[in-house]
């Protein structure tokens, strides 16, 4: 425990000359945000384009060419347009389904790890039994039984269904946390329930939440994809999804019409993979355990840094600072 | 090369021929020049003088080996093959209900493109007025067991729905009053109040006819509920016999004494006709593309790509739509809404939609110029339309006569877009058809953003085809795409029928089996009666307009494209001689006269 606030003192204290150098990016996160960044662009990039995606502009199925970068789909309408169009509704989806399963997730993770004993059991219980059930069954059955299928209906199911294991990493990360130090003192102090859990579970196990969230927005633009896909997305609105199903309907691989499937099947793919791995380098910023390669840069970063303790530990001992020297050696590096 | 390839190949065995035959040009050709090992080409070449071919005019070089005797057929079967009574509520194929006349046969034979009534078991048929009708059997019928086929098995085919009141043929005995024989004569006395005289030969020409030996244990085991009667033999008059039926095959092979051999001139030019079962359309419509099937009915969006790639694929026309319309589509409105109840806004919604775009996309070209009539332009109901009332007083699509109607009939924008009178609102509204009927979805997609571009609020909603069924049968639904009367011998009345009929009307909630929106309408009842009646043809297209009068005035539905009544695509790499246009010996069909062609195609293959 002492371990963990005498090294945030030290960073503090310890100046440095370049914030950003210190989260340690690596070569992962510039590549994930990238791709991240340009399927967020083409997203919006559709609200400018002269092409609406509803409209007319050539006949079935129609090879690119002709000022269609991209042809048209089995409507005629243009698959460029319909694909930016798709796009910004598969993140709209994927953000307000991550942030109902991370909220659901997180809350019932939350009070289950601080609270425990029988109200433990009892949500853990309910998580383990929705974990067990499929979740595209359930997302399935419940989008049938829906009478109408907006987006916000769809993310909303989605988010419904994809919280479970969120809750579950949640709940072991805040069990461990409960037992710590500061919880005792906070609940000495008068804290109450609601505020212990924001003000001092929740701060320790943030990090684990927002990769939390990243992957369940990349899990719920997938999900929307297959739900879609079967027929069952919104209705009158375009989604990547429902490319590919009209894709697949108007039967686009046999007629031999690529540009009706492969488009959207790839920027399934990137905007997939660059959240899986914006989640995963993220997950090393957050736990330096995890940084991996880049030895030489550790070393060197572990030479820099001791080199600045040392000099910082050169002009304390000349202000008579009072920082121990087990401490100093702490500095050298994240071990 | 057409002289040379079939020699050449002949004598390979008929595996490798099959599979060569599946490559493409270009990688059969590859193949062929690999040498014997690899088995022969399967490239396609100049018709020659062979008629029936490719729409491109090509012509496959056949099959060698037990395949160049046979045709394979798909589109008709899809799951596994478990029960053969024709009766039961989902039967295999070929004893479901009008389909091709391979194993059972009808009294009479439709013919889609004359409409026409061709003989089948029966050799003749005349009609008195519209009082009775009478049929006289063909000689020498025999049974696939080689018992004697005889007036008492139709009669008795006939009785099964006086048997078991749940039998579709059951319907035969509220148009029909007695059915007796005489000699080989059968005579029929229709219903004097309903006289409905396209019906009853609509169903003589529907109805396969069983032996009365093999149904009559059945209502006896089954105690008189045939339907529920499971059988794995279908014991026919057909010119083939039901050889094999397994979860991936239907196997027919050809009856040697087959009593037809003279009525049509000849025995089946196959030794045995094979349905493949396929999951999907796609697996059928690669397998026809590269020539493993001879002819089909699944639904292959832009055929023309295939002919256009060298395919040896053809359809009965050679020019768009390729297929002879019989069906119709329709887009039903449910007239018990607030808004739906009002014929201007209905004819202003039959104005919003884009009908060409439909055609062109939906349908992949398959569907002509949609009129404003309930009768189909075309084939046997042609000669029943009154074209120049359909232009005149009918609708195209024009999104701003459509809104001029909507304004003229009281109704105005409001703040959000969507026109509204008295504080209703026209909308929101759900277009409902089943899901995976693709071309369906597709065309209500349309139909939803031609009408949210007028200012009517409406989204599209594909449930389960059970579902979708059972919302329209009870009147709980908006707006709906959904089947009426194809083109068969009851056709343009039943369709008027379908739609307009106010005869049983029931309340919503319950099942309907016509007139699903529940339009109600003082007169029609009366004007259908007239045109069921009708003793001749002049009386009978009077009538017709009549109706087709009042349905441009009301609107009570109205068709979003037509449809053909059957797929009929053939790819001629092993049989040439297949019905087109130029070519129209037998017309572009399964069922109904469909059969003729059977007894026709010409082997390619040495």
């Amino acid at each position: 425990m002492s371990t963990v606030n005498s090294s945030m003192a030290e960073e503090t204290a310890a100046p440095r000359a370049n914030t950003l150098r210190s989260f340690n990016f690596s070569a992962r996160f510039w590549v994930s945000l990238v791709l991240v960044a340009f399927v967020i662009a083409m997203g919006l990039f559709g609200l400018v384009y002269p092409t609406g995606p509803g409209e007319k502009v050539g006949s079935l199925y129609d090879a690119p060419g002709n000022g269609l970068l991209l042809g048209t789909d089995n409507f005629g309408h243009d698959v460029l347009a319909v694909l930016m169009a798709g796009t910004r509704t598969s993140l709209i989806i994927g953000l307000v389904a991550g942030t109902v399963a991370t909220t659901i997730g997180v809350s019932v993770g939350l009070l289950a790890g601080y609270v425990g004993g029988w109200f433990e059991e009892l949500l853990m219980g309910v998580t383990n039994v929705v974990l067990a059930i499929p979740s595209i069954v359930v997302l399935i059955l419940i989008s049938m039984s829906l009478p109408e299928s907006t987006i916000w209906s769809l993310a909303i199911v989605i988010g419904i269904t994809s919280w479970p294991w969120t809750a579950r990493a949640v709940r072991a990360q805040a069990s461990s946390v409960a037992t710590r130090e500061h919880i005792d003192v906070a609940r000495l102090s008068g804290a109450r329930l609601p505020g212990i859990l924001l003000k001092d579970v929740l701060p320790y196990i943030l990090s684990y939440a927002v990769m939390a969230f990243v992957l369940q927005v990349a899990g719920a633009i997938l999900a929307e994809a297959a739900l879609s896909m079967l027929g069952l997305g919104p209705s009158g609105a375009n989604s990547l999804g429902t490319q590919l199903h009209w894709a697949l309907a108007f039967q686009a691989v046999a007629s031999g019409a690529w540009w009706a499937f492969l488009p959207p099947t790839i920027v399934l793919t990137l905007v997939s993979f660059g959240f899986l791995l914006l989640q995963a380098s993220l997950d090393e910023v957050f736990n330096p355990r995890l940084r991996r390669g880049k030895r030489k840069q550790m070393k060197q970063a572990a030479a820099r840094r001791a080199e600045e303790a040392r000099s910082l530990a050169q002009h304390r001992t000349v202000d008579a600072s009072t920082v121990s020297p087990p401490d100093r050696t702490r500095a050298g590096g994240p071990s | 090369m057409t002289e040379l390839e079939p020699r050449r190949i002949s004598d390979r065995t008929s595996r490798r021929r099959f599979m060569a035959a599946t490559g493409t040009l270009g990688g059969a050709a590859a193949l062929a020049a690999c040498g014997g090992a690899t088995g022969g080409g399967g490239g396609q070449s100049d018709s020659g003088d062979l008629v029936g071919v490719g729409n491109n005019g090509q012509a496959g070089t056949g099959r060698s080996g037990d395949g160049a005797d046979q045709l394979f057929i798909a589109g008709f079967q899809w799951g596994p093959p478990t029960n053969f009574n024709t009766f039961a509520g989902a039967p295999a194929w070929p004893a479901s209900s009008n389909v091709a006349q391979y194993v059972y046969e009808t009294l009479l034979r439709f013919h889609i493109v004359s409409g026409e009534l061709l003989p089948g078991l029966a050799a003749s048929h005349e009609i008195t007025g519209n009082e009775s009708i009478s049929l006289t059997l063909q000689e020498g019928i025999t049974w696939h067991d080689g018992s004697e086929f005889t007036v008492d098995d139709v009669l008795y085919t006939f009785e099964l729905g006086k048997i078991d009141p749940g039998l579709g043929i059951a319907s035969f005995w509220t148009e029909v009053d007695e059915m007796t024989a005489e000699g080989s004569t059968i005579n029929i006395s229709l219903n004097t109040e309903r006289k409905n005289v396209g019906a009853v030969l609509a169903q003589l020409a529907q109805q396969f006819i069983v032996p009365k030996a093999v149904f009559e244990k059945a209502a006896e085991e089954t105690g008189n509920k045939v339907a529920s009667w499971e059988t794995d033999e279908a014991i026919g008059t057909g010119p083939f016999t039901l050889e094999l039926a397994d979860q991936t095959q239907v196997i027919l092979a050809r009856n040697e004494d087959y009593w037809g051999e003279d009525f049509y001139g000849a025995l089946p030019a196959m030794t045995k006709i094979i349905h493949p079962i396929f999951k999907s359309n796609e697996d059928g419509n690669l397998k026809f593309q590269n020539g493993e099937l001879d002819v089909m009915q699944q639904f292959v969006p832009q055929i023309s790509k295939m002919w256009d790639s060298g395919k040896p694929v053809g359809t009965y026309l050679q020019e768009e739509p390729y297929f002879v319309p019989g069906s119709m589509p329709m887009f039903l409105m449910n007239t018990t809404k607030p808004g739906l109840d009002d014929a201007a806004v209905r004819k202003a919604l039959a104005h919003a939609v884009d009908y060409a775009s439909i055609a062109e996309t939906a349908m992949s070209g398959y569907s002509s110029q949609v009129l404003a009539s309930l009768v189909i332009p075309d084939g046997a109901e042609d000669q029943w339309i009154d074209r120049d009332k359909a232009d005149s007083d009918g609708w195209t699509f024009d999104a701003a006569k459509a809104e001029t109607l909507l304004q003229e009939a009281g109704y105005a924008k409001g703040d959000d877009g969507f026109y509204a009178k008295d504080g209703e609102k026209l909308g929101p509204w759900k277009l409902i058809t089943p899901q995976g009927w693709t071309d369906w979805n597709a065309a209500l997609e349309i139909v939803a953003k031609n009408f949210q571009a007028i200012g009517v609020d409406a989204a599209t909603n594909f449930p389960q085809e059970a579902q979708t069924s059972t919302a329209i049968q009870n009147g709980d639904f908006d707006m709906a795409c959904w089947y009426v009367a194809g083109t068969n011998p009851s056709t343009p009345w039943q369709r008027f029928s379908d739609v307009m009929s106010n005869v049983e009307m029931v309340d919503l909630g319950q099942t309907a089996y016509r007139n699903f929106g529940r339009w109600e309408n003082a007169e029609v009842n009366d004007l259908l009666e007239v045109a069921a009646a009708a003793p001749d043809d002049a009386s009978k297209k009077e009538a017709i307009t009549a109706l087709d009068d009042l349905y441009r005035v009301e609107v009570p539905a109205f068709p979003l494209m037509y449809r053909p009544d059957e797929f009929f695509e053939f790819n001629a790499s092993n049989w040439s001689n297949w019905p087109t246009e130029d070519n129209d010996y037998a017309p572009p069909m399964f069922r109904g006269a469909g059969n003729e062609w059977i007894f026709q195609l010409k082997k390619i293959g040495a």
